[in-house]
């Protein structure tokens, strides 16, 4: 009962088009002056303490370390580094925007940049070289979102934050479909291409692929600096954080030269704003899950699913459905934080490793990105190609076809996910 | 108010790389301790930066309700907008107006709370002591483990913070009202590349296609961009 009026109200706020943190927090205050005895200290308390973890504060230093790197330079470097891997198969500059993607959407840390910046550098040169530009904004649209999979990634920090799973885990967790999933996302490609026969790139030479490798690896370092540091134990997950902030940094100002020392600053600002409204979201959906807890909600749900006789098959296909459509309206870090804490306890009794799930749910925000009628990387593309968002949603059918069919084999093959962290001793 | 937004942008940036510098530092000198230099690690294992973690945190939980204040001034904070924009102009606009007044309402209730809180955690004892007014009835405050600083100058933070974002949503709803337009954040925006290349491209190359056909040229992606850029 209680759950029905929660989320009567949380939904009848946030379509009001109010940011998702005011309405979670307007929910709970609804609900606490009208419904229930919480004392309002313990709510009080909950304001404070709420972001006050160690972990959390690895989302602002991501941030950072992202947005030093987020520069039309790395891009550069870094496309044509994947070009010169994978330009002379069929479709090769498409192939390359997908491993640029994949890299720089991993590096960053945000898919619209990820977009914007691969986008707007390939797209000219795939137009002039033949390819139709549907296409190319397809596979750019597409693979943008690759890079909330392949750590560092903010969406599973949020996730550890909402169920106490590890970071570490997560993220080499993530590696493997990650990897997977920029392949079938490449293999698709190559077989459009190889049908309306688009041109490829002459083959280059182990000397320019060790150039353009030299040139782009200071940037994708950073991915080893975070996964090195924390798996080998030399970093907390937040302190690799904050060294790939610093590694960045020195990165971009002193090896590439993208960026000035006077530009800092603005990086430094625009970076606190992002973690700020991030940071204030986690705030108010700490508020919400601890109502939800108090109300015993997930239990409830818990005994409800059970008592059906919802198998671990029949739930996952359940969750998948909700998220998709979550994901049509919100963006990924709100949908984790306030349905992680939901779907988790159901999760634990039916068995379901809290891995497996946390990336599952991951993939589920990838594909909400680019699926109509409210992918944010769909509206981004559409920006930069002046299509529209009818015409591409046609352009991305086959790579969204792509991505769902991985999500099936996220969902049901437990194993991609689990696989890497268990051999590595994570878990 | 000049001065002010300033003031603000000045503080959330200097937090933020203070946060960077001191986990960097600590995590630095946990490593530099362990290398048998003769006199530097002797002069290094006497400096203890145990409370460096707690001092991020402090740091950041304050970047983040001033930067949260920020953000409302910048347009950062995202709702669902699907179906209010789908609305006319005229009631879409009253949907705005209830949703910034919300905001503004939900920020003062936590301003007063959080107020209230820190007032019976300690800024009550604190404040009576220095105007001389204890007549020893009020208890002194909790202070945090490592620096050993009161809370409630800790958690200031947040009805300071949430104060001045409630006056940012007044601000903007004022805007609003008298001009119809809402501040907006781009989260596409990328340094260094130019947007405008690209839509340039494109209309000369569906003249130039239009010509010859789809004639296939080998392409020199990365100089195209810098030299339309020099």
């Amino acid at each position: 009962m209680s759950a029905l009026v929660i989320f009567s109200i949380l939904l009848a706020l946030m379509l009001t088009g109010m940011p998702i943190s005011i309405s979670l927090g307007l929910t709970v205050m609804t609900f606490l002056f009208t419904m229930t005895h919480v004392p309002l200290q313990s709510i009080a308390l909950k304001l404070f303490s709420g972001i006050e973890k160690f972990e959390i504060m690895a989302i602002p230093f991501f941030i950072l370390a992202g947005n030093f790197l987020t520069h039309g330079g790395v891009a550069r470097r870094i496309i044509n580094f994947a070009t010169s891997i994978v330009g002379h198969f069929y479709g090769g500059l498409a192939l390359s925007g997908v491993v640029a993607c994949a890299l720089f959407a991993a590096v960053s840390g945000s898919s619209p940049a990820t977009v914007v910046a691969i986008g707007s550098i390939l797209l000219p040169g795939m137009v002039q070289a033949g390819f139709p530009m549907r296409f190319g904004a397809g596979v750019i649209a597409t693979s943008g979102a690759l890079g909330i999979l392949i750590p560092p990634s903010i969406v599973m920090v949020m996730y550890a934050i909402a169920t106490n799973a590890s970071i570490g885990a997560l993220f080499m967790a993530g590696v493997i479909p990650g990897l997977i999933m920029a392949f079938m996302l490449g293999c698709m490609t190559w077989y459009r291409a190889r049908k309306f026969n688009y041109p490829r790139q002459p083959k280059a030479s182990w000397g320019e692929r060790l150039r353009t490798f030299k040139e782009s690896a200071w940037g994708l370092m950073l991915i080893i600096v975070v996964m090195g540091g924390i798996y080998s134990g030399i970093f907390t997950p937040t302190e690799a954080a904050a060294m790939s902030a610093v590694y960045a940094f020195f990165v971009s100002v002193f090896v590439y030269k993208d960026m000035t020392l006077k530009e800092v600053p603005k990086v430094l600002l625009s970076s606190a704003n992002m973690s700020a409204m991030l940071l204030y979201i986690i705030t108010n959906a700490v508020m919400f899950s601890f109502i939800l807890a108090n109300e015993n909600i997930p239990m409830q749900l818990t005994s409800w699913m059970l008592d059906k006789g919802f198998g671990p098959i029949a739930f996952l296909l359940a969750v998948n459905f909700v998220l998709l459509m979550a994901g049509n309206f919100m963006e990924p870090s709100s949908i984790m934080l306030i349905f992680a804490p939901i779907v988790f306890p159901v999760a634990m009794k039916l068995g379901i490793d809290p891995i497996h799930l946390g990336i599952l749910m991951v993939v589920n925000m990838e594909v909400g990105m680019c699926h109509p009628p409210v992918g944010l990387n769909l509206y981004v593309a559409s920006g930069l190609t002046k299509l529209g968002i009818t015409e591409l949603t046609i352009a991305v059918w086959p790579w969204l076809l792509t991505m769902l069919v991985f999500l099936g084999m996220v969902t049901y093959i437990p194993i991609i996910s689990t696989w890497l962290p268990t051999v590595l001793g994570m878990m | 108010m000049k001065f002010l937004n300033h003031l603000e942008e000045w503080f959330v940036s200097f937090l933020m790389a203070g946060a960077v510098l001191v986990i960097f530092v600590a995590v630095v000198h946990r490593y530099a301790a362990g290398l048998p230099i003769p006199v530097v690690q002797d002069w290094l294992l006497t400096i203890n930066l145990g409370w460096a973690q707690e001092l991020c945190i402090i740091m950041f939980v304050w970047m983040a309700k001033f930067g949260a204040a920020y953000g409302v001034r910048t347009g950062i904070h995202v709702g669902v907008d699907v179906l209010v924009n789908k609305l006319n102009v005229r009631t879409r606009a009253k949907f705005v107006i209830f949703a910034l007044s919300a905001g503004a309402f939900f920020t003062g209730l936590v301003a007063v709370l959080g107020f209230d809180f820190i007032w019976h955690n300690g800024m009550h004892y604190a404040v009576y002591n220095v105007l001389g007014l204890n007549d020893g009835s009020l208890f002194e405050g909790p202070v945090t483990p490592d620096l050993e600083w009161p809370t409630w100058a800790v958690y200031s933070a947040v009805p300071l913070g949430s104060t001045l974002m409630c006056f940012r949503f007044l601000q903007v709803l004022v805007r609003f009202i008298r001009t119809g337009e809402l501040p907006h954040h781009d989260h596409s925006h990328v340094e260094g590349v130019d947007e405008t290349i690209l839509s340039h491209t494109l209309d000369e190359e569906t003249e130039a296609s239009e010509g010859e056909g789809t004639a296939v040229v080998k392409t020199t992606h990365g100089e195209d961009a810098k030299e339309a850029k020099a």
